[in-house]
């Protein structure tokens, strides 16, 4: 059953129901609750319909459900599970017995009145220029509904290195990490570079959240969601350009690049004769906090974030070998491939996070259409599984390896003639990180491959499916030809129709696909690989463990994500219904 | 026009539809090395990502990243991926379709070179139930050759801003 906190013994009434019939119990100090008497056994659950207001007890009780008298959402009584539409959230139950003839339960006292709060974070210092937290809005918390799905606890067991399946098909678990993990977590949006002008724009997604990217008059950056305010139409329907206004196709509301203020709509003067007017309430909604981290931006839609410095901790140290290497920093080329992958969105994570081992089976045809020779067999000398705050990098010090499988001379050579300024720069061991064998996964869905430049984005379509975004990131100050390299190089390699990516895509799509098997389901996954190997490194920042045929940082990346699974909710824009 | 250049051009339509029509059967037998020979040496195989952009404004640009952006060399390096017996996606083998419609032909202003354009819809099939569709247009440009007609440069656009399937794992 289910419980939200301590919960105390009531007495709630005589237990002289008859089969079939439900009864409304008021109490001082607790939420109405109603009483069953299904054949002959007595349930309790909470009287208020989830779905509106209504009182369960007015509706109708059917063998064991109950059918609320307003919009007949059904739910099943001794579980407290919603059945049909239009009820979604669980009916919170409450464990009941008879005791000389009386109905007890264990109820949970009342929640205090006040449904919301305005949280009282600092202004936040941001760690570099162009941040803006956005002043709109109030931001509410919203209480957790009764939690009928596992919890991440349940799902996670790192230290015996187990994943339940469940995470990658069940659609409540999705549904849970939306808010959870993507909502408040930080979410690449864009790269500096794709909106150098005030009033570029390209469109994303967090989570399942359209947003568009704008480049303010000042120069900073701001993102808001791509929905009309007045019906929800969305504003902006191209991937990116240039605009001096977003313009509703519905009713002609008009909102500007700067925060999406609202300008203007169609037949304003009938609006503002209306004394209730307040275009200035009604402008886009804006994501709580954005930031940029060496030309790589990001926005979460949690007011109680920690700053993005804090969200990304020592792996910005990691980061700098692909940020910050060469003077003027990086850009990103043009063009965004897309593609669609049936698989859960983790199951493409946690391979860029932690996964070496792949890449000799899986890759095997890639490497030898390429370089015609086998995938170069990992060193198990020094490579390294590193993770912080679920962010993983995986890597050996080989400073070529990745790249070599680009098949491109000129970024070979761009690389080998640059090392000693790298080394100066970020010191050996980034150096020879910067084109070595290895992967990266920013915690939740950000990946990339140093040496092969490739960048991508898995954003969640539903627990069973992947939109893939892909770009390519080289230096600004790299010559023109060794650009050209990288594009043709991911092209040929790394993209849906590259000789390496082919063969990752269905490996992913059935780990997921399999799981529709309710057998299947039960079984367990093996994440056992690796688990003594953590080691003090001198230099090394995070948690660091010798070798990179491991699945420490994979732990670590669904050990965060179930503590976001298990934590308190978002503190989102928009008030709680 | 005379009859004479009017039998040419019906001619020329025949061959270069006979031309596509054989391609499409090679790829869907899988018979690459074959198929590598219909085009030329120096050929120019580019198929960019497609975006969607307003009217109004810049478009996207030229050298974007692609799908193809291939030289001969390039081509041969896919097929070679494809023939490898460690390309586990493609064992048991991906069951292909081509559909190719829509041809037209003309001459230019060089004697043995013609504009082709045509359509394809590639029917990919794996597994039990994993069907796709990708469909695309095609720019051709048709050399005569002592060997016969050979595509020289084929410029492939796609309606899909996002590919609806894991891989492309065919040619269009």
């Amino acid at each position: 059953m289910t419980d939200l906190g301590t919960t105390q013994t009531v007495e709630l009434c005589t237990a002289d129901l008859d089969p079939g019939e439900m009864r409304r119990i008021e109490l001082d100090g607790y939420d109405p609750v109603a009483v069953y008497n299904i054949d002959g056994v007595y349930f309790t659950t909470a009287d208020r319909c989830t779905h509106a207001t209504a009182s369960l007890s007015n509706g109708t009780l059917a063998d064991d459900c109950v059918t609320c008298p307003i919009h007949n959402g059904t739910f099943h009584v001794p579980t407290g599970t919603a059945t049909t539409f239009p009820a979604k959230i669980d009916l919170q139950t409450f464990r009941t017995r008879i005791e000389n003839g009386q109905v007890i339960a264990e109820l949970t006292p009342s929640q205090s009145s006040t449904e919301s709060t305005t949280p009282s974070a600092p202004q936040r210092q941001e760690q570099t220029g162009r941040d803006h937290t956005s002043t709109t809005a109030v931001a509410v918390n919203r209480t957790t509904t009764t939690r009928s799905i596992a919890s991440g606890s349940e799902l996670v067991d790192a230290p015996n290195g187990r994943v339940d399946r469940r995470i990658f098909w069940d659609q409540d678990i999705y549904e849970r990490e939306l808010l959870q993990v993507f909502a408040k977590s930080w979410l690449f949006i864009a790269h500096d570079s794709q909106i150098p002008r005030p009033g570029d724009f390209i469109t994303t997604w967090m989570g399942e959240d359209a947003v568009i990217v704008v480049r303010q008059l000042d120069g900073t950056i701001r993102a808001v969601i791509n929905s009309c305010t007045h019906r929800g139409n969305r504003v902006c329907h191209a991937d990116a350009g240039h605009v001096d206004q977003f313009v509703c196709n519905y009713h002609g509301w008009s909102f500007g690049i700067d925060g999406g203020r609202l300008l203007g709509v169609h037949e304003s003067n009938i609006y503002e004769a209306d004394p209730n007017w307040r275009p200035d309430e009604l402008g886009l909604v804006e994501v709580a906090h954005l930031n940029t981290y060496k030309g790589l931006v990001f926005a979460t839609f949690d007011r109680n974030a920690p700053t993005l410095a804090e969200f990304l901790g020592d792996f910005a140290w990691y980061l700098d070998v692909m940020l910050d290497n060469a003077e003027g920093g990086t850009e990103f080329l043009a063009g965004n491939v897309r593609s669609v992958l049936d698989c859960n969105w983790k199951v493409a994570a946690e391979n860029f996070a932690g996964d070496s081992l792949h890449a000799g089976w899986t890759h095997d045809s890639g490497a030898r259409a390429i370089l015609d020779t086998s995938v170069a067999t990992l060193a198990e000398g020094e490579s390294y599984h590193v993770n912080v705050n679920g962010h993983g990098w995986e890597f050996n010090l080989d400073g070529v390896g990745n790249a070599a499988t680009l098949g491109q001379r000129d970024v070979m050579r761009y690389l080998r003639s640059r090392h000693g300024e790298v080394v100066e720069r970020l010191g050996e061991t980034r150096a020879n990180m910067l084109g070595a064998i290895s992967s990266v996964n920013v915690f939740p869905n950000f990946s990339f491959l140093p040496g092969q430049a490739t960048f991508r984005i898995w954003h969640p379509r539903g627990p069973h499916q992947t939109l893939l975004y892909t770009w390519v990131l080289v230096n600004k100050s790299a010559p023109q030809e060794v650009k050209d390299a990288y594009r043709k190089g991911v092209m040929m390699t790394f993209s849906p129709s590259g000789v390496f990516e082919m063969d990752d895509g269905e490996n992913w799509e059935q780990a997921t696909q399999v799981n529709r098997g309710v057998v299947t389901r039960h079984q367990p996954l093996h994440y056992g690989l690796g688990h003594d190997t953590a080691i003090d490194h001198p230099e090394l920042p995070g948690n660091v463990h010798r070798s990179q045929v491991n699945d420490a940082n994979q732990r670590a990346f669904y050990t965060h994500w179930a503590e976001l699974m298990d934590s308190d909710p978002p503190a989102i824009p928009g008030a709680t219904p | 026009m005379s009859g004479a250049a009017i039998a040419t051009e019906r001619d020329m339509a025949d061959r270069a539809a006979a031309l596509l029509l054989r391609e499409a059967r090679l790829l869907d037998a899988e018979a690459y090395d074959d198929w590598l020979e219909l085009f030329t040496d120096d050929v120019h195989y580019w198929m960019p990502s497609t975006e969607s952009r307003y009217r109004a404004g810049s478009d996207a640009s030229p050298t974007r990243m692609a799908f193809f952006d291939d030289t001969k060399d390039d081509l041969r390096i896919r097929v070679r991926r494809f023939q490898a017996p460690t390309a586990w996606s493609e064992d048991p083998p991906t069951r292909h379709v081509h559909v190719v419609t829509n041809i037209e032909t003309f001459p230019t202003d060089a004697a043995d070179t013609y504009d082709v354009h045509s359509v394809v819809a590639a029917h990919r099939s794996r597994g039990e139930d994993d069907n796709t569709v990708t469909l695309a247009r095609r720019a051709d440009s048709v050399v005569d050759t002592p060997d016969g007609l050979r595509i020289r440069r084929r410029h492939i656009f796609t309606p899909g801003v996002v590919l609806q399937s894991r891989n492309l794992n065919t040619f269009l």
